[in-house]
């Protein structure tokens, strides 16, 4: 009983922070800093207690809380911990300490909205993740986008507003298509099963035909898609991403990017079986184009932000082939893969956004040779550089090694059955590994090696507040790198259940029907 | 006629008589002049505590049989528009002292409080031209130059054709069933006869003018933008909930079918697009709120589509989520020297800096107003567009979502103003309203209850 509460703590924490900031005044900058960090900083020991805690031999719903909050609907507040969901709870909560102590000096402006929305966004995002009712997942995931919409568009760069603006509508739109295909859902679940339910559980029961199917998993897909974001529904992460502030760059790209794939994880794919199983091969294509583009777009930039912000397209592109492969080790590998990209592409946006509080550019070219200038910098760029290619003992490896390895497991397979469509996609795959190292080489020699040149003149070191940041996060990817039988182990039940869900058939069954009618 | 019936059934009614005569005789007293507030509130939330309390003892009953009737669900429409009128009124403190404008809106609400247990057409017609007359004298009260007797009188003559074209349906329904009780009305719907039919459409006509339904919607921008601001509330928020569930009390549960339901369909779904669109391009607040609400119609009407029972239940909700977040904006919306000035959506920009509270209840407003969950706009149209998928107008509920997604854009755009936009500097005069921040902290009260509880309140409508 006190295990089910410990969900909806953290879950509310960030919430109650915000009260606490509210009742802070404005004025009182370092206060609202420093409570803010404390909130975080509880929230993360508390998601590490409840991460150590989860038992990953028991299947199903772990803390679970589930109250009736619109009965008339069959709306429940439910929540709680599985397999999917785990590693990405803790790797939210791991980030929200990081986040706001990253912000520390870049935000001098508005401190007390700047946080209240971080907390507000935390609060989201947590919501998001372990909400295991339909209604309750639309609800929180539609709710992230206010407080984005304020973090991009106050604290922004030049073009926050065109950046918000394209961010906001983009997604809205995919939101809305989605909202018409869960009311679809349900009622039609309503209409069949006489459960009128938004609960996941009861929702995986759902018999639709095939094309109903087809239609819905579109909809779903065009909302999930553009969060995670597969080309061509990619173009308004650039945007969004340069002209973000480095703290909402690095949840967007730790956090928010994930959500799309685990919305595929979680909802599109089970939802839909049988549609998915059909056009799987389109979103393996898509997949792999969006690892393939993504990498070239990101070694013609010369804005170090937007390097880093086309090399999350390509590395998401990977989390969708490991979960549309239905290959165990391919979803393992896409969940490891999802953490990976949270670590690495998070430290590579702080790193961005603590170069560029010291000399203001993003500009490739004005840099050079930091490696002699700011020597403990470079140490943990190389790191993050390293472990985003995928070198072995770091995360990166981890997820990419697997997800291609279940790509390559599944395609053997259908190859010998005649269709090599499937193995075409898992070669070209590995082509973007190559595509990876070349990018990320070529911005990591040219940023860190050859003359000195540092915009502004000659600029301190990390701190110790930067550094401690850094460290976490090294840690976190050498850890996962390293030891990841131990996370696997956790997520290992609901890759099974998830693979268990997409494999089997729930179109109606036509004879039954028939029956049923001549009744 | 039973007497205790007499007094029970129209109990709210009565209050509101009650509080026009202390407010008229409190004015007439001699000494310095006394302004109507306090006791027009109290007789306010006197009527719409008990409207609520009748309906929640499940109270039922006929004074007039064929006439007036009220059944509980009758009642707790009343009590909530009357609730939503108590942040309306505190909204009128500042700009008008006497006792003019309490009177004429209670009378208003008088009228609402009979079309919404009226049974026979002449009641419904009493009751209509009750409450539109106030109405148009509150468009005038604030007179400030010729937008406002213009504005006033663009209302007053579309008012005019609205009750022609009432008068002509029933009439026609008369002459078809013989009949003018409302009954007829859904009798006329589903009759072969053509003279019942366009009566039917005519009737349904009065209501989309009353509303302000595309293409029937041209006076209300120029009525919103030429009113005060508590008058524009009012117009908003309480004559179009009010239109609205007596339009749902006149369907009476009855299934929609034919070329009824392709009226009911294709106009609202016009509004909300057209109503979406146009308020991309106003530079006045006013007139953007007129085409929201526009917009919003359509969602309303929209609720006609589902099936019976659901309907009252979707309309009540969305009238009260809809309704507390325009006033919490016009509550919110900072005041300058000259109105035009205020009405400006650009006078908003930078307005975080200056006014925070102010900036944030706005914001909350117009993310609830778009439909962005959590805020209880986002469980409204929830409601309707579930209630329109499960009987069966699929195609309509996704086109009328789309539509939806359409106003997104100017909401934000208020949003960014306020709070990303370098600002004006504060001229320094834009005295806040007294009863501003009771009156947002009302609304913000309950929008914050409608959020949490959603459940509880869909489960007492």
């Amino acid at each position: 009983m006190g295990d089910a509460l410990l969900l909806d703590v953290v879950l509310f924490l960030p919430l109650a922070g915000v009260a606490l900031l509210i009742a802070l005044p404005s004025d009182r900058e370092d206060s609202i800093r420093h409570a803010s960090l404390a909130v975080m900083l509880v929230q993360f020991l508390l998601a590490g207690w409840l991460y150590l805690r989860f038992d990953a031999a028991s299947d199903g719903l772990q803390f679970e809380t589930r109250l009736p909050w619109i009965a008339a609907w069959g709306v429940y507040y439910q929540i709680g911990l599985d397999g999917y969901n785990v590693l990405l709870v803790l790797l939210t909560a791991f980030l929200g300490p990081l986040v706001v102590a990253g912000a520390f000096s870049a935000i001098r402006k508005d401190v007390k909205l700047f946080y209240g929305m971080v907390l507000l966004l935390q609060f989201a995002m947590v919501g998001t993740f372990v909400a295991q009712d339909l209604f309750l997942f639309y609800l929180f995931w539609e709710t992230m986008l206010i407080p984005l919409f304020f973090i991009i568009g106050i604290w922004g760069g030049e073009r926050r507003i065109y950046a918000t603006f394209k961010f906001v509508l983009y997604t809205a739109f995919g939101s809305i298509v989605m909202l018409a295909a869960v009311i679809y859902l349900v009622y039609s679940l309503d209409a069949t099963t006489g459960v009128t339910s938004f609960a996941f559980t009861d929702l995986y029961r759902a018999r639709l035909p095939l094309a109903t199917q087809v239609v819905l998993l579109t909809a779903f897909a065009l909302s999930f898609a553009i969060k995670v974001p597969m080309v061509p529904l990619h173009t308004w992460l650039p945007d969004a991403h340069v002209e973000a502030p480095t703290a909402g760059s690095v949840v967007l790209a730790g956090v928010l990017l994930k959500m799309g794939t685990y919305g595929f994880m979680k909802l599109g794919f089970p939802l839909f079986p049988d549609a998915a199983r059909l056009l799987a091969p389109v979103f393996g294509t898509l997949a792999v184009v969006s690892i393939l583009y993504g990498a070239c777009l990101a070694l013609v930039q010369t804005d170090i932000k937007k390097i880093i912000a086309y090399s999350s397209i390509s590395h998401l592109g990977y989390v969708m082939l490991g979960l549309i492969s239905l290959d165990l080790i391919g979803i393992q590998g896409a969940i490891v893969q999802m953490v990976s990209h949270g670590l690495t592409a998070a430290g590579l946006f702080l790193m961005v956004g603590m170069i560029y509080e010291r000399c203001h550019t993003r500009e490739l070219a004005a840099y050079g040779g930091l490696a002699k200038a700011l020597p403990v910098y470079s140490v943990f760029f190389m790191i993050l550089t390293l472990a985003s290619i995928g070198l072995p003992t770091t995360s990166g490896f981890t997820g990419e090694f697997l997800v291609l390895l279940g790509a390559f497991g599944a395609s053997w397979q259908a190859a010998a059955q005649g269709d090599t469509l499937r193995l075409a996609l898992a070669v070209a795959a590995v082509g973007g590994v190559v595509l990876g190292a070349l990018y990320m080489l070529s911005f990591a020699g040219r940023f860190l090696f050859g003359a000195v040149k540092v915009p502004h003149g000659t600029q301190a070191d990390l701190g110790f507040r930067e550094s401690a940041i850094l460290v976490a996060i090294v840690v976190a990817i050498f850890w996962l790198g390293l030891f990841p039988a131990e996370p696997l182990r956790k997520t290992e039940l609901a890759a099974k259940a998830y693979q268990q869900l997409v494999m089997t058939a729930r179109v109606p069954d036509a004879a039954k029907l028939a029956r049923e009618e001549r009744r | 006629m039973n007497v205790r019936d007499l007094v029970v059934a129209m109990l709210p009614e009565h209050l509101l008589l009650a509080g026009i005569v202390v407010v008229i005789a409190r004015d007439l007293l001699p000494g310095k002049p006394r302004d109507g507030f306090v006791p027009a509130l109290a007789f306010l939330l006197l009527a719409a505590a008990s409207a609520a309390f009748l309906s929640l003892i499940w109270y039922q009953g006929s004074p007039f049989p064929g006439q007036l009737s009220v059944t509980p669900s009758d009642l707790m429409a009343k009590a909530v528009i009357l609730a939503l009128a108590v942040p309306v009124l505190m909204l009128t403190r500042d700009d008008f002292a006497d006792g003019r404008f309490p009177v004429l809106l209670l009378a208003s609400l008088y009228g609402i409080g009979l079309i919404l247990s009226a049974d026979s057409f002449l009641t419904l017609f009493v009751g209509l031209e009750l409450m539109s007359l106030p109405v148009y004298a509150l468009v005038v009260l604030a007179f400030r130059g010729p937008p406002s007797a213009e504005a006033a009188l663009k209302y007053l003559v579309l008012g005019g054709v609205a009750s022609a074209t009432l008068l002509m349906g029933a009439a026609l329904i008369f002459g078809a069933g013989g009949s003018l009780s409302t009954a007829a009305f859904v009798a006329a719907l589903g009759s072969p006869d053509a003279m019942a039919v366009a009566g039917a459409m005519l009737v349904l006509a009065a209501f989309f003018l009353k509303a302000a339904i595309v293409p029937f919607h041209a006076w209300a921008p120029d009525a919103y933008e030429g009113a005060s601001v508590p008058a524009t509330a009012f117009m908003a928020v309480i004559v179009k909930g009010g239109v609205l569930l007596a339009a749902v009390r006149l369907f009476a549960q009855a299934p929609l079918g034919g070329p009824v339901a392709d009226l009911v369909a294709v106009l609202p779904l016009a509004s909300i697009v057209w109503g979406n669109l146009a308020a991309m391009r106003q530079s006045s607040f006013r007139r953007m709120i007129a085409y929201s609400s526009i917009a919003h119609a359509g969602y309303l009407f929209y609720a006609l589509l589902g099936e019976g029972a659901g309907r009252t239940q979707a309309v009540l909700f969305y009238v009260l989520a809809y309704g507390v977040m325009n006033v919490l904006a016009f509550a919110a919306l900072p005041r300058r020297e000259r109105d035009a000035d205020a009405d400006r959506i650009d006078s908003l920009r930078g307005l975080y800096s200056r006014a925070p509270f102010a900036s944030l209840m706005i914001a909350v407003a117009m993310l609830s107003l778009a439909g962005i969950p959590p805020l209880p706009g986002f469980v409204a149209k929830f409601l309707i567009f579930k209630n329109v998928m499960e009987a069966g107008y699929t195609l309509y509920a996704v086109l009328g979502l789309v539509g939806s997604y359409l106003g997104i854009y100017f909401y934000l755009r208020v949003i960014q103003l306020m709070f990303m936009s370098a600002g004006e500097v504060d001229d320094g005069r834009g005295a806040p309203r007294r009863l501003m921040r009771s009156a947002s902290l009302l609304s913000l009260g309950a929008a914050l209850a409608l959020m949490i509880f959603p459940g509880w309140f869909i489960a007492l409508f």
